[in-house]
C-alpha cells in the first residue's frame, strides 16, 4: 500500500473518531430535514388554501377555475442548497484545518515524516481521505434529503429528479473539497494554526457572503420586497427590454457575482434542480447549455484550491513550519 | 479600580498587537467605508431603471427612489455589522481568553491581590472600548462618506440617527465578543474554542429565521402568511437577536417603519447583558490553566 493511501485511510479514521465533526454533520443534516419538511408543509398550506378559495369560489357561484398549485419536488431543496453554501462550506473549512492541525498538536507529524514519504504523498493522502469523506457525507445527505421529500412532502420522485439529485450532489462534493482544499493550503502555509483558521474564515466570509450579499443588493428587481417587476406587474419581456439600456451595470455586478464559487455553485444548483423557474421542467442539455462555463469555473476553482494544498502540504513546507 | 484599569489598557494594548483578528477588523472598516457607495450606485441605477419604466409607459406611479434619506444608502452596513462585524466581535473575545490561557499570565495576575471578577470584568471592558473605538471609526467613515455623496453634511436628526445606529451597533457586539471569551474560558481545545461560537452564530443568523441567504439582502422580505411559516417566525424571530437587529437598524436608517423598536433593543441589550454576566460568572479553576492547541 502506497504512503499516500495510508494517510488517506488515517485521514477517514481520524475523522471518523472525532466527535466534533460528526456533532456538525448532524446538524447540518437536521437544518436540511427541518427545511425540506417546512418547505413540504408550506406547500400543503398553499394547497389547503387553494381548496378553501375553490370552495368559496363554487359557494359563490363563480364558474372561473383558479391554477392549480403544483409540487415541484425538487424545489423543496431549496433551503437546504442554501444551509450547505453557508455552513457546510464553514464545516468544509473546519475539516480541512483540522486535517494538518491535529498532526501539528498531537505532535505526529514529525513521526510521519521519520518514514519514507513521497514529496506530495502527505497531502495527496489527506486531500483523498477528505474526499472519500465528503463523498460518504454528500450522499448520505442527498439521500436523506430525498427520503424527506418523498416520505414529508409526499412527493413522486421520478429517476430524472434522482439523476438531477445526482449531478447536484457532484457540484457540492466539488464545493466543500475547495473549501477544504484552500483550509489545508492555509493551514499549511501558516506557522499558526489559528492564524491559518482566520485567513480561512475571513476568505469564506468574502466569498460566501460579501461578494454574493452586494450583488444580490445591486440587483435592482431586489430593492423592493417581493421584487421591483413583480410589483409593478411588469412582463419578463418588458423587464428585458428595461434592463437592456442598463447593461454595463448588470455586467458588472454579474461579474462579481461570478467571482464567488458560493454563487457559481448555487446557480449550477438551482438551475439543475429547476429550483429557478427558468430552469424548471426543461432538459438537462437545455440546462448544460447555460451553465457549462460556470462548471468549468467550478472545476478550475477546485482544481486550483487542491493544487495549492498540494504545494504547501509537502513534507518539506509542513515540517519547516512545524519546527 | 488601578487594577480594572490595568486589565482594560493590557486589552487594549494586547488587541493592538495581534495581528489576525486584525484582518477581520479591516475588513469590517473596510465595508463600512464602501457601503455607502455601493447604496449610492445600486439607487442611482434602480432610480434610471424606475425612469426608464415610466418611459416606456408600463408603470405611472412616481419614482420611489427619488427622495430616499441618504441614511438609505448606508443600509448595507447594517448587513455587514450581522455578518462581518459579529464574527470579528467573537474572534476578539476567543482570542483574548486565549492569549491569557496560552501564556497561563491569569495565574500570575492571580497570585497578586487581583479578584477574578476584576480581572474578568476589565477584560470586557477592555474588548467594549476597542469595540468602541472599531465602531466609532466606522461611524465616523460612514458619516463621511454619506456626507461626499451628499455633496453637503449630514443634517443634525440624520448624525443623531447615525450615532444611535453606531451604539446599537457596539451594544450587539460586545455581545459577541462575550460570548467568544466565555468559549475561549470553558472549551479545552484552541480550535473548537474558536470555532463553536461561529457555528452557534450560523445557527443564530441563517438557521433559526428560516431565511437561508435572504439575510444578505437588506430590504425586508415579503411576510409569509402560510400556517406553518407564521408559526416558525412566531416562536423564532424573537429568539433571533440577529434578526431583530436587522429590524431596529432599518428603521434607524430611516427604513421602513416598523412596530415599536423597543423589545427588540431590550432583546439585543439583554443579549449582551448575559453574555457578560455569565462570563464575569465564571469559576476561578476555568481561568486558569493552559490549553490544547
Amino acid at each position: 500500500m502506497s504512503s499516500g493511501t495510508i494517510f488517506a485511510r488515517k485521514e477517514l479514521v481520524d475523522l471518523r473518531r472525532d466527535r466534533v465533526v460528526l456533532l456538525l454533520l448532524g446538524c447540518l443534516a437536521l437544518a436540511i430535514i427541518v427545511s425540506v419538511t417546512v418547505a413540504s408543509l408550506d406547500f400543503r398550506a398553499q394547497l389547503a388554501d387553494y381548496h378553501a378559495y375553490v370552495q368559496q369560489l363554487i359557494e359563490s357561484g363563480s364558474t372561473v377555475t383558479p391554477t392549480v398549485p403544483r409540487l415541484f419536488p425538487l424545489q423543496l431543496l431549496r433551503a437546504g442548497i442554501e444551509y450547505l453554501e453557508i455552513i457546510g462550506a464553514l464545516f468544509a473549512i473546519i475539516i480541512g484545518y483540522a486535517t494538518i492541525a491535529r498532526e501539528r498538536s498531537r505532535g505526529t507529524l514529525e513521526l510521519l515524516m521519520t518514514r519514507e514519504v513521497g514529496r506530495f504523498s502527505f497531502a495527496g493522502g489527506k486531500l483523498m481521505g477528505i474526499g472519500a469523506f465528503w463523498l460518504i457525507v454528500v450522499m448520505g445527505l442527498s439521500l436523506v434529503a430525498t427520503a424527506t421529500m418523498a416520505v414529508v412532502g409526499t412527493a413522486h420522485i421520478s429517476p430524472g429528479d434522482l439523476v438531477r439529485v445526482g449531478i447536484a450532489g457532484v457540484f457540492a462534493w466539488l464545493y466543500l473539497m475547495f473549501w477544504s482544499g484552500l483550509a489545508l493550503a492555509l493551514t499549511g502555509w501558516f506557522k499558526r494554526p489559528t492564524t491559518a483558521l482566520i485567513v480561512a474564515l475571513v476568505l469564506w466570509l468574502i466569498f460566501v457572503l460579501i461578494v454574493p450579499q452586494i450583488g444580490d443588493t445591486m440587483d435592482p428587481d431586489n430593492q423592493v420586497p417581493g421584487g421591483l417587476f413583480a410589483a409593478l406587474q411588469i412582463q419578463k419581456s418588458d423587464e428585458l427590454a428595461v434592463l437592456a439600456h442598463f447593461a454595463r451595470f448588470d455586467s458588472l455586478r454579474n461579474g462579481l457575482e461570478v467571482s464567488s464559487i458560493s454563487k457559481l455553485y448555487e446557480r449550477i444548483t438551482f438551475a439543475f434542480l429547476g429550483i429557478k423557474d427558468k430552469y424548471n421542467q426543461q432538459s438537462l442539455a437545455f440546462v448544460w447549455a447555460d451553465m457549462y462555463h460556470y462548471v468549468i469555473a467550478v472545476f478550475a476553482m477546485t482544481t486550483a484550491a487542491m493544487g495549492l494544498a498540494l504545494a504547501s502540504g509537502n513534507r518539506r513546507s509542513i515540517l519547516r513550519k512545524a519546527s | 479600580m488601578s487594577e480594572f484599569r490595568a486589565v482594560v489598557a493590557h486589552e487594549i494594548l494586547a488587541n493592538r498587537r495581534s495581528r489576525a483578528p486584525q484582518l477581520l477588523i479591516g475588513v469590517f472598516v473596510g465595508m463600512v467605508a464602501v457601503s455607502a457607495v455601493i447604496g449610492w450606485i445600486t439607487t442611482n441605477t434602480v432610480s434610471g431603471v424606475y425612469d426608464q419604466i415610466r418611459a416606456n409607459g408600463l408603470t405611472s406611479q412616481p419614482n420611489p427612489f427619488t427622495d430616499v434619506s441618504v441614511l438609505y444608502y448606508a443600509r448595507n452596513t447594517i448587513i455587514y455589522v450581522v455578518l462581518v462585524g459579529s464574527l470579528m466581535a467573537i474572534a476578539l473575545g476567543v482570542e483574548s481568553a486565549l492569549r491569557d490561557r496560552k501564556a497561563a499570565t491569569a495565574d500570575l495576575v492571580l497570585s497578586r491581590p487581583v479578584h477574578p471578577r476584576v480581572l474578568l470584568g476589565g477584560r470586557v471592558g477592555g474588548l467594549a472600548t476597542v469595540l468602541g473605538l472599531i465602531v466609532g471609526s466606522g461611524t465616523l467613515v460612514s458619516w463621511i462618506s454619506l456626507s461626499l455623496v451628499q455633496g453637503a453634511s449630514l443634517s443634525v436628526p440624520l448624525t443623531a440617527r447615525l450615532l444611535a445606529f453606531g451604539i446599537l451597533t457596539w451594544a450587539f457586539l460586545v455581545g459577541f465578543a462575550a460570548a467568544g471569551v466565555l468559549s475561549g474560558l470553558y472549551l479545552r481545545r484552541e480550535t473548537t474554542a474558536l470555532l463553536a461560537p461561529f457555528v452557534g452564530w450560523a445557527i443564530l443568523a441563517f438557521v433559526l429565521p428560516q431565511l437561508g441567504t435572504a439575510l444578505l439582502n437588506p430590504v425586508a422580505q415579503v411576510p409569509r402568511t402560510s400556517g406553518i411559516f407564521h408559526i416558525l417566525s412566531y416562536l423564532t424571530n424573537p429568539l433571533s437577536v440577529t434578526e431583530q437587529f436587522k429590524a431596529v437598524s432599518s428603521s434607524l436608517l430611516e427604513g421602513p417603519p416598523g412596530p415599536s423598536p423597543f423589545p427588540a433593543v431590550a432583546l439585543i441589550v439583554a443579549f449582551s447583558a448575559a453574555m457578560t454576566i455569565a462570563m464575569l460568572a465564571t469559576p476561578l479553576r476555568r481561568i486558569r490553566g493552559g490549553i490544547d492547541v
